[in-house]
């Protein structure tokens, strides 16, 4: 048997499987730079109390603890691996690259994950319970060892989007792959950030505490967390413009052309938002109000973290890892430092379908009774990864991208000349053979002939010699 | 001549039967070398084993005392006696820290695992790929329910309602992460599943493709009583020189979780044997000594438990031992399956090609080192601080003052070394 390492294939009709993923980590970035934010903040709390001899804010950062550990912790921790996992079934050939090149880094983070989990339920149960020297202690270990968390999975981040330098792909070093050029801007933006969003939350809270807290403690509160988070916002804004500048060509090309409109208007309407209710709540601390923050907080979900996770999936591709994996799992260039070779050139000659030990053996020889169903498959295999290949709705869908294309000799000059001989900077090339470039424009043509929507389902005809054999006992 | 033709018959069937296989072993063999990710293992296979096996070992301790400690809060609440309320409330608030721990704790085994059986992990999980995706949702609903029976645990029945639902949830999570761990170990049945046959390709991800009985119940449910039940005789000895503490129940606690101990190891032992009955035969793991010996390590255990009845205090410490033991040994078993079912296919993880680095292993050390002296202040304090009775503070020693303001000190200078190395680097490949 002639294979490459290609595993079973998770096609989401409509919305597709990065879609999937995209929820879970957009959950992720909120709850864990929340949990970021008001670790800093909080040990600036306590460090404030202990100083000016304020015991009630004790009372207000047990508070904003419990409400990590209820909402942070139990969606942070999970959603974190979450990420991994919807990664896992939606490109495991992408993830696989990632965790075989930073199995350490990763490992390094895990320690910094287990003393962040432990700490937080530490210093929620110590609180009053051990003395203040030891527990501001606990609270900085805290600040730092969660900050550390974000330090180290930028790095991976940004490796995702590219290596950074040429360099890499020779040396193979660690170091070239993690310290990429956008690294520092990337982390300083997010560590801005996450003070406006844990400050959001933590509005919120005070305003719960209103009543309980003398007026001064209160306004103290508030304001603090005002200053950051326009700190927060203003910083943000400034490092932000520094990462856009270390950006590869190709992303610049995309985050002007690719990227909607709207995604880029929604996240700077939140930041006008966010930004306005902490100038609100600086100068009049009453203002500050449970019902408030909360919608906000929501908002920066919907408008702001999504989109950012849109744009940032987007203006990676084609590829999905280090310039060297497509975003449909084919590894497209060599990396002379690991051993890796491009798989162009195999897939092209021998074909998509034949090298790849998930397509049943009726539909790795093309035939006219086979040609529609292997079609369907190379789309699933080729394409899904950005589209909805069997409808008209979500995904960029085939349905619309195709519409009246009716005749596949059309679509595969089309395919031909647009995806295989000049492909688009944010797309890969189609990689197969001419007969295979054939079957998915039949497919597609078969499709929009049947209205532009067909069922997910790949039938291998009975009368495929092939499949026969491999049916019968 | 018919005996020679009997022969020569016989001679062509063998043949088929041990080329037809060899064929096929050859063929699932190819798959999965091609399966292992080009870039290679950045250390020595070995290395990520033995982390594996240890890290997996801590995980599965605390996914154990979630579920049963769930398992205890809703048998607890349906007793009328108040000394099994203080205990439900107390097993609630074990299982809802240890969700957090198990889930941790679960990142680094799955970690070294997909470096060196990634054909078995991203295979196994695509092809029940929306299951998979569950799992998150399940745990997530599964721990907001344990967070509303704390929330609720003055309202027993509420309390008890929602644990049960709890409970439900995360025993589900487990089903799946026992499915996707099953299917994984029969690399020769993938191709048939997913193209059911040769007449189609499993796209939906919404298939379920193997499940063992025998299998759930001693990698999971039993143990989790038993390991709970050790737990509690724990409880006991560390709460018993509280003064503000009930002797009487924490002594009664500490005997409940010994009988629940004997019990559940009984059925953990069972189930364990009956599992190791149902392993196919060519793996040879009927005869190996890691199967005997992960045998061996819950009769211990059955054993130790069993003589702690009458002082469950005195036995505390001797019975997690036991524990521990048991644990590693199940857990050297459970990989040594893995072994013994790709070697069919003549896969090894020590063959994995290595692509040897040594500055992000060096990154890891450090940072462990710098984590564990943290933790060992950490975790010092906080078993200071449970030591001491409500309403009052402690007050740390001199020494405890000098290892906090160590842990400051590494944890401050990990950080200066982490951002100024990558500073040093950015100036050099980018100016």
């Amino acid at each position: 048997m002639d294979v490459l390492g290609f595993y079973p294939m998770w096609y989401v009709p409509v919305v597709g499987s990065a879609t999937i993923i995209g929820i879970i980590a957009s959950l992720h970035v909120l709850a864990s730079h929340t949990s970021v934010g008001a670790s800093i903040l909080l040990a600036y709390l306590a460090t404030k109390a202990y100083r000016e001899n304020q015991p009630q804010i004790y009372d207000y950062i047990k508070k904003y603890l419990l409400t990590l550990l209820v909402f942070s912790y139990v969606s942070g921790s999970i959603t974190g691996p979450g990420i991994w996992f919807s990664a896992t079934v939606a490109n495991p050939r992408g993830i696989s690259a990632l965790i075989h090149n930073f199995v350490w880094v990763w490992a390094a983070e895990w320690v910094w994950f287990v003393a962040e989990v432990t700490l937080v339920y530490i210093l929620f149960y110590t609180l009053g319970r051990i003395d203040q020297k030891s527990w501001l202690r606990l609270a900085w270990t805290f600040a730092i060892g969660s900050w550390a968390t974000m330090y180290i999975i930028v790095g991976i981040l940004s490796f995702m989007l590219s290596p950074g330098h040429e360099k890499w792909f020779t040396t193979g070093s660690i170091l070239d792959a993690f310290y990429n050029k956008n690294y520092f801007p990337h982390l300083l933006s997010r560590t801005a950030y996450m003070f406006a969003i844990a400050g959001v939350i933590g509005l919120g809270i005070a305003a719960l505490m209103k009543k309980d807290l003398p007026e001064k403690i209160y306004k103290d509160i508030v304001k603090t967390l005002s200053y950051w988070g326009i700190g927060g916002i203003v910083f943000g804004l400034m490092f932000f413009a520094w990462y856009v500048s270390t950006l590869p060509e190709r992303s610049l090309v995309m985050l002007e052309g690719v990227v909607p409109l709207y995604l880029k208007v929604s996240i700077m309407l939140t930041i006008l938002i966010v930004l306005t209710y902490f100038f609100l709540t600086a100068i009049r601390p009453q203002v500050a109000r449970f019902w408030i923050s909360l919608p906000i907080f929501i908002l920066i979900f919907f408008l702001g973290v999504f989109p950012e996770e849109k744009i940032r999936e987007t203006i990676r591709k084609p590829y999905v890892a280090g310039e060297f994996v497509w975003v449909n799992q084919i590894v497209s260039r060599d990396v002379p430092a690991k051993g890796i070779e491009s798989e162009v050139p195999v897939i092209d000659q021998k074909g998509l379908l034949t090298v790849n030990a998930f397509v049943p053996e009726g539909l790795k020889k093309i035939d006219s009774q086979n040609e529609i169903m292997a079609g369907k498959a190379i789309a699933i295999l080729q394409c899904s990864g950005c589209h909805n290949v069997t409808g008209s709705t979500g995904l960029r869908p085939f349905g619309q991208k195709f519409a009246g294309m009716t005749d596949p000799n059309v679509v595969y000059g089309f395919l031909a000349g647009y995806l295989r001989d000049n492909p688009p900077p944010y797309m890969p090339k189609f990689v197969g053979t001419d007969e295979e470039l054939r079957a998915l424009s039949a497919y597609i043509a078969h499709m929009i002939s049947n209205g532009g929507s067909v069922s997910a389902k790949i039938e291998v005809p009975n009368t495929s010699a092939e499949a026969k054999k491999e049916v019968q006992p | 001549m018919r005996d020679m033709v009997r022969w020569f018959l016989l001679f062509i069937l063998s043949f088929m039967l041990i080329g037809g296989k060899w064929a096929f072993a050859a063929d699932v063999g190819a798959m999965l070398k091609a399966m292992t990710d080009p870039a290679g293992a950045p250390f020595y296979p070995i290395t990520m084993q033995v982390l594996q096996v240890l890290t997996w070992m801590l995980h599965i301790l605390f996914v154990y005392t979630s579920i049963g400690g769930l398992f205890f809060t809703i048998y607890g609440f349906t007793k009328k006696e108040e000394r099994w309320q203080r205990l439900a409330k107390a097993t609630l608030e074990l299982s809802k820290v240890s969700v957090s721990l198990a889930i941790v704790l679960g990142v680094a085994p799955l970690l070294f695992y997909q470096v060196i059986y990634d054909p078995l992990w991203y295979t196994s999980a695509n092809l029940s790929a929306w299951w998979y995706i569950l799992f998150i949702v399940f745990l997530l609903v599964g721990y907001y329910l344990i967070w509303g029976a704390y929330f609720t645990k003055n309202k027993p029945s509420m309390s008890m309602l929602m644990s049960i639902l709890g409970v439900l949830f995360l025993l589900l999570v487990g089903f799946i992460i026992h499915v996707v761990n099953y299917q994984a170990l029969y690399p020769e049945k993938w191709v048939e599943w997913y193209t059911d046959g040769g007449r189609t390709m499993n796209v939906s991800g919404w298939n379920i493709y193997a499940f063992n009985v025998f299998r759930y119940l001693s990698f999971l449910v039993f143990p989790s009583i038993a390991v709970t039940g050790v737990f509690l005789m724990l409880y006991n000895w560390y709460f018993r020189s509280r003064e503000d503490m009930d002797k009487d129940y924490l002594d009664w606690a500490g005997k409940v979780g010994a009988r629940s101990a004997v019990y559940a190891g009984i059925g953990w032992l069972v189930s364990h044997i009956l599992y190791i009955l149902t392993i196919p035969a060519d793996w040879g793991a009927k005869g190996s000594i890691f199967t005997w010996l992960s045998v061996l390590g819950l009769v211990l255990l059955a054993g130790v438990v069993f003589s702690s009845q009458k002082n469950p205090v005195k036995m505390a410490i001797p019975s997690l031992l036991a524990g521990s033991v048991a644990l590693l040994l199940i857990a050297i078993f459970r990989e040594y399956l893995r072994i013994a079912s790709t070697a069919r296919f003549g896969y090894s993880i020590y063959d994995y090609k290595l692509n040897l680095e040594f500055l992000s292993p060096l990154l890891f050390l450090g940072t462990l080192l710098t984590g564990l002296v943290l933790y060992a202040y950490a975790w010092w304090m906080a078993y200071q601080a449970g030591k001491t009775p409500k309403g009052k503070v402690y007050e740390a020693s001199e020494t405890e003052h000098h290892l906090g303001e160590l842990s400051v000190f590494i944890v401050v200078l990990w950080a200066v070394v982490f951002i100024g190395v990558g500073l040093i680097i950015v100036v050099r490949n980018y100016t």
